[in-house]
């Protein structure tokens, strides 16, 4: 198990191009920032929510690597941890979810049901994959992944977070691509219906 | 995700009733169940549980799985208790086929099960509080949890799901010395409980937010089809285990912890001491494990077929009875295995436990009654 | 209860007080490595040589996520009359986005090609990247820690019992006459 610091691997492709009123010094600090204080609002979903209260409680302990448990709800979140299946029931809710998280927001994939349906993947009404209605910045794999594993992503979260060209009023995702951008793009209403209908008076 | 919605009509002191949506994303749902209150100021006029968010159609997938494969999927309906789950399907597997299992495996089981019972109740134990604000006991309940979860780990190769039940056994000996340390687990376990228990069950704040609080007669509970820990704290003494046994259930002396009073907090100490009981159990079949020698699993052909014909397995899972009514047509998959999951059955009681009760007590009651929503949804 | 006011307060911090005394049981794991016991199920590694590409894996795997590609290759066998059918692993991979870590495919292999290894330091930003191919799952062997003995009280290993078979003294050859 080789563990690399996260300052060392920065992803220098990105940086490139940079706004002339950020320096580099200004860049670093503000990923600085962002990757140690990543107020996380987990989507606690199924058997993977477990092992990520775990990862959260005191044996773990994310809190150590600068993850904050207590978002009050995604209007506070920096950081979306999709632990569990999605169903094609419950994705409109992520995805209002998602959209009510000011930039910069980051997701983790948590298991295999969030990366890709893992045993659901033939089932009727589970979604195959998060990531088809978010866009994921980092996979964790395992049915459920142990804690460390999820401690292991936000290393790799925060690795990627360096990396980022930090621009005023967010960040650009040169890494995702087009399909990526273009489905981050789609609202809630072309999910489904909304899920609240006011009573017929 | 709550959304409120008032709707102001006529003048004067005349109200209307508020709809409001607990869910489906609330911490107190434990995932994903979504309640839609209809709300008369701060008091429930009536309350339907909307359920279907984590539906993942398990029971198709069986059609078009052998039966080794089904108990990779039946172990993920009920998250907390996956051997317990696992244990249902082969045990239903097993009856069809007429299967007799090693002695040393079922004794191995019947630790194994009750292992997994404490883990499930350890989870809730650390949750209900924090639901009701009391954070502190989630982390000793998950300390307890992270200790018994490395020595299944160890067994099992899995923190969480087990996947060690074979039909005819178990999938493996467990480790040389794996006896001695499970049996130093539940020591320590039971060693540091009241640190728990002290915290948080004479509490005064614990005690007024659950005292006479969501209180489920005994009529009702049976009416619902409750089991578990809910329906015993409303002084329903049912308890598989001890009244139809399976496993080794039957050779030991299994006490069945109940209540009568029916409120939250009696579902809650229930829980906390059938902890205790579970540990007694899973020790004394730790002491009968290594006196047995022998196998731990039927040596079976490589492809297992179930005769074709039909049976009903039931367990007392640690969240209430789970039924297993398995159809085979002597194919290597079954034709349809139908579960009874015992939370779908414990949250129907919401629908009159809910109605004439106030919001701030509504969560000590959905969180009272421990389901877990795969359970419900499958 | 019991009358005294703060009484539930004051063994609340009672406890928290012993506890405080204690170590704290973190495990600081990006610093020190996770103690984690041989059956761990992480992530599976492949011992290509062992692979006779019979695709029971591939088949018992309850989401089918393991892809195998091979073809024929005619070998000469040197004092055979006939050259030999072997068949050679063009392809094997297991996409661990999809893997529910079941553990189905080690079992069902007959040869001993795939093993549990406790790592867990694979999560990618890229969901394709976990894909891993034979290359990378054979990385993963050195990883494989050593199976732990069986209970004493239960049955051996099925590889203990085999490799004592071999050990023991082969049975002494008929007396020649």
């Amino acid at each position: 198990m080789t563990f690399r610091p996260a300052s060392v691997v920065v992803n220098l492709g990105i940086v490139t191009a940079l706004p002339g009123v950020l320096g580099e010094p200004i860049r670093f600090v503000l990923n600085w920032g962002r990757k140690y204080s990543l107020w996380v609002f987990n989507f606690g979903l199924a058997c993977c929510a477990i092992e990520f209260i775990a990862t959260s409680m005191a044996r773990h302990d994310f809190m150590r690597l600068g993850v904050i448990p207590f978002a009050h709800g995604p209007r506070q979140a920096d950081l979306m941890v999709v632990s569990g299946t999605v169903t094609d029931k419950m994705a409109p809710a992520i995805k209002r979810l998602y959209d009510q998280m000011p930039e910069p927001k980051y997701v983790i994939s948590f298991g295999a049901c969030s990366n890709c349906g893992g045993p659901y993947w033939d089932s009727y009404s589970v979604t195959k994959g998060v990531d088809q209605i978010v866009p994921v910045d980092v996979y964790v794999p395992g049915c459920p992944p142990r804690p460390e594993a999820l401690l292991h992503g936000i290393l790799r979260l925060q690795e990627k977070i360096a990396g980022e060209q930090a621009g005023i009023g967010g960040v650009s995702r040169p890494d995702l691509g087009a399909e990526a951008e273009r489905r981050a793009r789609r609202d809630v209403a072309a999910l489904s219906a909304p899920p609240v209908r006011p009573p017929q008076e | 995700m709550t959304r409120e919605l008032t709707i102001g009509t006529g003048a004067g002191l005349e109200t209307s009733d508020m709809v409001l949506n607990i869910g489906p994303q609330h911490p107190s749902t434990h995932g994903v169940l979504r309640l839609k209150l209809v709300l008369d100021g701060e008091r429930v006029v009536s309350c339907e549980p909307i359920v279907g968010y984590m539906h993942r159609g398990a029971e198709k997938l069986f059609e078009a799985r052998d039966y080794r494969q089904i108990i990779v999927l039946a172990n993920r309906h009920d998250w907390l208790s996956a051997f317990n789950n696992e244990l249902g399907v082969v045990l239903a597997v097993e009856r069809l086929m007429g299967l007799e299992v090693p002695e040393r495996a079922v004794w191995l089981r019947t630790a194994l099960a009750e292992l997994n019972r404490v883990l499930n109740h350890l989870m809730f134990l650390g949750s209900y509080p924090l639901e009701i604000g009391a954070i502190t006991p989630m982390f000793y309940a998950f300390r307890e949890r992270e200790t018994l979860q490395a020595v299944m780990e160890e067994a099992s190769g899995g923190r969480m799901h087990y996947m060690f039940n074979r039909v005819g056994g178990l999938k493996e000996e467990v480790p040389a010395g794996w006896t001695k340390r499970a049996r130093l687990a539940i020591d320590e376990v039971r060693r540091r409980m009241p640190d728990l228990d002290n915290i948080i069950r004479r509490n005064e704040i614990f005690m007024a937010r659950t005292r006479g609080v969501g209180v489920l007669t005994p009529a009702e509970a049976a009416a619902f089809g409750a089991s578990g820990p809910v329906a015993r704290a409303s002084g329903l003494d049912f308890d598989l285990r001890r009244d139809e046994p399976y496993l080794a259930y039957g050779e030991l002396d299994v006490p069945v912890v109940t209540r009568t009073t029916g409120d939250c907090h009696a579902r809650f100490e229930c829980m906390l001491d059938q902890v205790y009981v579970s540990l007694d159990l899973a020790q004394a079949c730790l002491d009968r494990v290594d006196q047995i020698s022998g196998p731990v699993n039927v040596r079976l052909p490589k492809v297992v077929k179930a005769p074709e014909g039909h049976t009903y397995a039931w367990t007392e899972n640690p969240l209430g009875i789970n039924g297993y009514y398995l159809v085979s047509r002597g194919d290597r998959t079954p034709w349809r295995m139908k579960l009874r999951t015992a939370s779908y059955a414990n949250v129907q009681a919401l629908t009159t436990l809910l109605p004439g009760t106030l919001v701030p007590d509504l969560i000590a009651i959905l969180g009272s009654m421990f389901f877990v929503v795969g359970d419900i949804d499958k | 209860m019991n009358g005294v006011p703060g009484g539930g307060l004051a063994k609340g911090l009672a406890v928290t007080l012993k506890t405080m005394t204690k170590r704290a049981h973190t495990h600081q794991y990006p610093d020190v490595e996770p103690d984690l016991p041989p059956r761990s199920r992480g992530v599976i590694a492949l011992l290509e040589e062992n692979c006779t590409v019979c695709m029971l894996c591939a088949r018992e795997c309850p989401d089918w996520c393991i892809y195998i590609d091979s073809h024929k290759e005619e070998v000469v066998v040197p004092g055979a009359a006939r050259p030999r059918q072997r068949n050679m692993l063009d392809r094997f991979a297991i996409d661990f986005s999809l893997c529910m870590y079941c553990g189905i495919c080690i079992e069902a292999c007959p040869f001993d090609a795939l093993y549990w290894s406790p790592e867990f330091e694979y999560s990618e930003y890229d969901i394709r990247d976990l894909l891993h191919e034979k290359e990378r799952l054979g990385e993963w062997m050195p990883t494989v820690p050593a199976p732990p003995a069986h209970d004493p009280n239960g049955e051996p290993a099925k590889e203990e019992t085999s490799a004592a078979k071999k050990a023991a003294p082969p049975t002494p050859p008929a007396p020649s006459i």
